[in-house]
């Protein structure tokens, strides 16, 4: 039983390390635009296709897709703000409903360029198991957990030290002060979104290596990424490091004690639970509700 | 008003020109609904080729009658498979053929019924699909033909027990919940583990079978992409099992071209092996034209196509030498049908079932895939045991 | 009255011309009888977005729970259907009560949350076979009964049924609207705070709002399955409950009382007529098109916009 449950807490830390990579685009841009991009999870399957059409056609490993997968991916979240900053009234409603309809547009349009089958890595040593004492875990899951904390660990320096990371918080808590100060909200929220964009290559590229793709997973994405983002709070990156984990070891217990049957229950009420009880999340600053 | 009675008079000219044609001409429009677009769509594409080799070699094969096939997408949606079929109904087809998923398919057939249209299908296996007496339904296969192979291939490999892995679906959880029992019912210790559709990550269920069940083969019930998610867990955990057993979709020459690496030593239904060897004159037919036409191996999807679509054509030429068409003709004449088929000797019972389906079973063999169950139609020794790692 | 008059028009044409030269083709009622199940849905969400301001992307929930509710008192407790189809608008009531902790969040979160509530009921209609026949669903659900000689399960009477609870819905909507209620709600929207100074109860308001949308919701849905006779978890929180709704609604006209009921029944039409034969397999990306094209050019929907155009083009001429 032991030795389930720590294969389960193994497991569940590798996933939670992979579902933060994910969240972490639509965690920043939230944070800093306060727009909710419904449309990220079908980004990063898009990086991930762009990986399987890379390995199928030149026949190398998926990991070197990761620049392709970049610039594609970071012209499309670019085609996105563009089409976001377009609107002028209600912003925060009509984005979520115009992100939600880039959402569909993509996902029917990898549907149309790659079809309905399923795919995966066929890279061996990706695949290939790694065992620590009795613990096991695919090459593909460790490089890509580690790959995701590096990154994280980058963003927050970015985001903290750097100018351009702190003109990003300036303008996410008062747009006009900043400009005040001389700061290009625009150019802000461009790099906002163009970071996004390169996560969410990340992701795709390490969603192909250690798991299964298909059409309709973009939107099961963007779900997960929300939630992970309203548990860590907006504005926090180790609040998304944290709510990941905890969706990704809330999810393989539930699998290993209970049924996998209710994996998917077990995300959404976590979700709920944290919306009543901290609605600002594990680690977020206080924010006006309602 | 004027132009109301020209519509009016224009449809009842219309109608009666119609229903002339039908009786007098030796072209029959048949209906084919299936899954173009949707979830289904490569299942339902695979059916639509069988379909319309069947059309092919029957129009060859037979001088006095032709058919011709109007095909409708029923987007893998309940709903719009009634559309499908009302749509079919409407452009004047005398029968249906197609149909994929049990769920699709008990409304699409419900509407048939009700349009008074037999309907033939290989994609609906659930078991409350032929319990509501209609005399129109017609099914090739059914979820004890794939039982009987499983339970069949377990036996010869007299092991002692089973960890069955399944989809909470209702065809997937049907088969799985029937072979426990017999299984049990038989002395085998049988370990269950149900999986949601969402579920990606298999490693906590093998563990679950390695380190609980300890069981001597695994068993999966699911679909194309469960199959591939539990075999890339199982080689990392690598359980001491000695053979991964699947049922459909699993077998075939796509999963070996596209997965190489996880199916070696894999089981899974199969009627035909591949390469395919064709022994009778009706398979040489089959195989030939479905080449013709898509410059392809057929697969099981275009075999059952094939062979439903074959017997209703059959039907409905019979019907038509007897002028029975207009009075049920076409359900009469498939319920008397008895006939050597590439699946084996098809009759259907009361219920339209067809009572004599056994699948087989086949294992992927150094990118070929042989029968080698049953023995009669073994093309292969079966390498047991034997996994993917 | 000019509205008056179109108002007879269109009820003529709805109940008399339709039926009369349409009746008997199966095929197409089929299509309008779907679009007006997308149209209630539609009336419904814009109805809560309007006059309660909160966006919801998990309509499919009270649909389904809706459709649920239905069937089961129809098959295990032999209710009649027409009082199945109200207590299965009364279901998806029970289920917007569960709803409640969310309201006091903001728009995002809403509607996300109210996402996580239809996949929480998918999950537990597939797994409480014993009530709800698990992933296999309910087949052979109990259709219209006869009335009169007249058989309402037909494709003309399932028309009749579903345009008359449109009406009535948007009968209901309008009288809202312009009640006590309509007029405290719209005062919300541009100052939430001065209303409740003046002792406005804005979450009970929009609590309201929420009954009213998932009781409508649910009765549609409790019609569709008493149309289809058949019932099963995906088909029930489909995604597509709440994706065609939202088109139809923007692009018909997302702040009036008709325009989402107009948008389903064109936006419906033409997908199936004629973008489903332009592009079989991924025909909705059109459909994601025109939401995008709609909510930058025209947040308004169609109406407004041609109006817009109407007007220039008056400006022009004088």
């Amino acid at each position: 039983m032991l030795e389930l449950i720590a294969q389960a807490l193994y497991s569940g830390v590798l996933q939670g390390g992979s579902y933060a990579l994910i969240a972490l685009g639509l965690a920043l841009v939230f944070g800093t635009m306060s727009v909710i991009n419904l449309a990220h999870g079908e980004l990063v399957l898009l990086a991930a296709y762009i990986a399987y059409t890379v390995e199928s056609r030149l026949g190398v490993n998926p990991v070197l897709a990761i620049p392709l997968a970049m610039g594609v991916v970071c012209l499309s979240a670019m085609l996105v703000y563009a089409l976001i900053s377009l609107i002028r009234n209600d912003r925060e409603i009509n984005t979520l409903i115009l992100t939600y309809g880039i959402g569909i547009i993509l996902t029917n349009g990898v549907l149309l360029l790659w079809g309905a089958d399923i795919h995966t890595t066929s890279s061996a040593w990706l695949q290939d198991a790694v065992v620590v004492g009795p613990l096991y875990s695919m090459h593909s899951e460790l490089l890509f957990f580690v790959v995701s904390v590096v990154l994280m660990a980058g963003l927050w320096w970015w985001l903290s030290r750097s100018w351009y990371g702190r003109a990003v918080r300036a303008v996410s808590s008062n747009r006009d002060a900043a400009k005040l100060m001389g700061i290009n909200p625009r150019l802000t929220e461009i790099i906002s979104f163009a970071v996004a964009g390169l996560l969410a290559a990340f992701a795709g590229v390490a969603l192909y290596s250690y798991g299964v793709i298909q059409p309709s997973y973009g939107h099961v994405l963007t779900v997960k990424a929300f939630i992970i983002t309203v548990l860590a709070g907006i504005g926090s990156i180790p609040g998304v490091l944290v709510g990941a984990l905890l969706l990704g070891i809330t999810e393989s217990l539930t699998v290993t004690l209970a049924s996998s049957a209710l994996q998917e229950l077990a995300g959404m009420t976590l979700f709920l639970l944290v919306l009543f009880v901290m609605p600002n999340g594990l680690f977020g600053a206080a924010r006006r509700r309602g | 008003m004027k132009a109301f009675y020209q519509k009016l008079g224009l449809t009842a000219v219309t109608a009666l020109a119609l229903s002339a044609q039908s009786a007098m001409a030796a072209e029959f429009l048949v209906g084919a609904e299936i899954p173009l677009t949707g979830n289904l769509a490569r299942v339902g594409s695979g059916m639509n080729e069988g379909i319309s080799v069947a059309v092919e070699v029957f129009n060859k094969t037979n001088a006095k009658h032709k058919i011709k096939i109007i095909t409708a997408d029923d987007e893998s949606a309940p709903a719009k498979a009634i559309a499908a079929v009302e749509k079919l109904a409407g452009q004047g087809v005398v029968a249906i053929t197609g149909g994929y998923g049990s769920n699709n398919i008990a409304p699409a057939s419900d509407a048939a019924n009700k349009l008074g249209l037999p309907y033939i299908t290989s994609g609906g296996v659930d078991d409350a699909l032929t319990k509501r007496g209609y005399k129109t339904f017609f099914r090739i296969n059914n979820t004890q033909g794939y039982q009987k192979a499983v339970v069949g291939l377990l036996g010869d490999m007299k092991v002692k027990s089973v960890s069955i892995i399944y989809l909470t679906k209702q065809a997937t959880g049907d088969l799985a919940k029937d072979v426990q029992k017999e299984l049990e019912g038989k002395g085998l210790k049988v370990g269950t583990h149900a999986f949601d559709p969402a579920i990606t990550d298999f490693k906590p269920i093998i563990n679950k079978v390695k380190l609980q069940d300890k069981s001597e083969v695994i068993l999966m019930v699911g679909y194309e992409n469960d199959y591939v998610g539990i075999l890339r867990a199982a080689k990392v955990l690598k359980p001491d099992v000695k053979a991964m057993v699947g049922v459909w979709s699993l077998a075939t020459p796509k999963m070996a071209a596209e997965f190489p690496d996880l199916m070696p030593s894999v089981y899974g239904t199969a009627l035909l092996p591949f390469p395919a060897e064709f022994k009778t004159a009706d398979g040489k037919l089959f195989a030939d034209t479905y080449k013709k036409l898509y410059n392809k191996e057929p697969d099981y999807l275009g075999q059952f196509g094939y062979v439903q679509s074959m017997l209703l054509f059959e039907a409905i030429a019979r019907a038509a030498d007897k002028a029975t068409l207009s009075k049920g003709g076409i359900a009469q004449e498939l319920s008397k049908t008895s006939r050597d088929t590439l699946i084996g000797h098809v009759v259907f019972n009361e219920q339209g079932d067809n009572p004599n389906f056994v699948h087989r079973m086949g294992q992927h063999q150094a990118g070929k895939i042989n029968i080698v169950w049953p023995a009669d139609a073994a093309t292969g020794k079966i390498n047991f045991p034997g996994v993917p790692w | 009255m000019k509205s008056s008059r179109l108002t007879l028009v269109g009820l003529l044409l709805a109940y008399g011309v339709i039926p009369l030269t349409l009746g008997q083709n199966n095929y197409v009622m089929s299509l309008i009888i779907a679009s007006l199940v997308i149209g209630g849905v539609a009336l419904a969400w814009a109805l809560l977005g309007n006059m309660g301001g909160m966006v919801s992307f998990g309509h499919s929930a009270f649909f389904g729970v809706g459709a649920y509710v239905s069937a089961i008192l129809a098959m295990k407790a032999g209710v009649p259907v027409a009082l199945a189809m109200v207590l299965g608008g009364v279901g998806a009531f029970a289920a917007s009560l569960v709803m409640l902790p969310v309201l006091r969040l903001r728009g995002p979160y809403f509607a996300l949350a109210i996402l996580a509530y239809a996949h929480i009921f998918k999950i537990v209609a597939t797994e409480w076979e014993s009530v709800t026949g698990g992933a296999g669903g309910l087949a052979s659900v109990p259709r219209f009964p006869v009335l009169f000689g007249f058989d309402l399960g037909s494709k003309l009477g399932s028309y009749l049924i579903i345009l008359s609870v449109v009406l009535i819905f948007v009968v209901a909507y309008k009288w809202i609207r312009s009640s006590y209620y309509g007029l405290a709600l719209r005062a919300m929207h541009d100052s939430e705070d001065a209303t409740r100074v003046v002792g406005v109860n804005s979450t009970l308001l929009k609590a309201l709002m929420l009954f009213v949308s998932a009781f409508m919701t649910g009765v549609v849905g409790a019609f569709n399955v008493h149309y289809i006779n058949f019932l099963e978890p995906d088909y029930a929180f489909n995604g597509l409950w709440v994706t065609l709704p939202i088109v139809a609604a923007i692009f018909g006209g997302y702040r009036t009382i008709l325009g989402p009921l107009i948008g389903a029944v064109t936006v419906y039409l033409v997908d199936q007529l004629i973008f489903k034969n332009l592009i079989p397999n991924g025909h909705q990306l059109i459909l994601g098109a025109l939401l995008v094209a709609m909510i930058i050019l025209s947040p308004g929907g169609l109406l407004p916009l041609l109006r817009q155009r109407k007007r220039s083009q008056h400006h022009a001429a004088s």
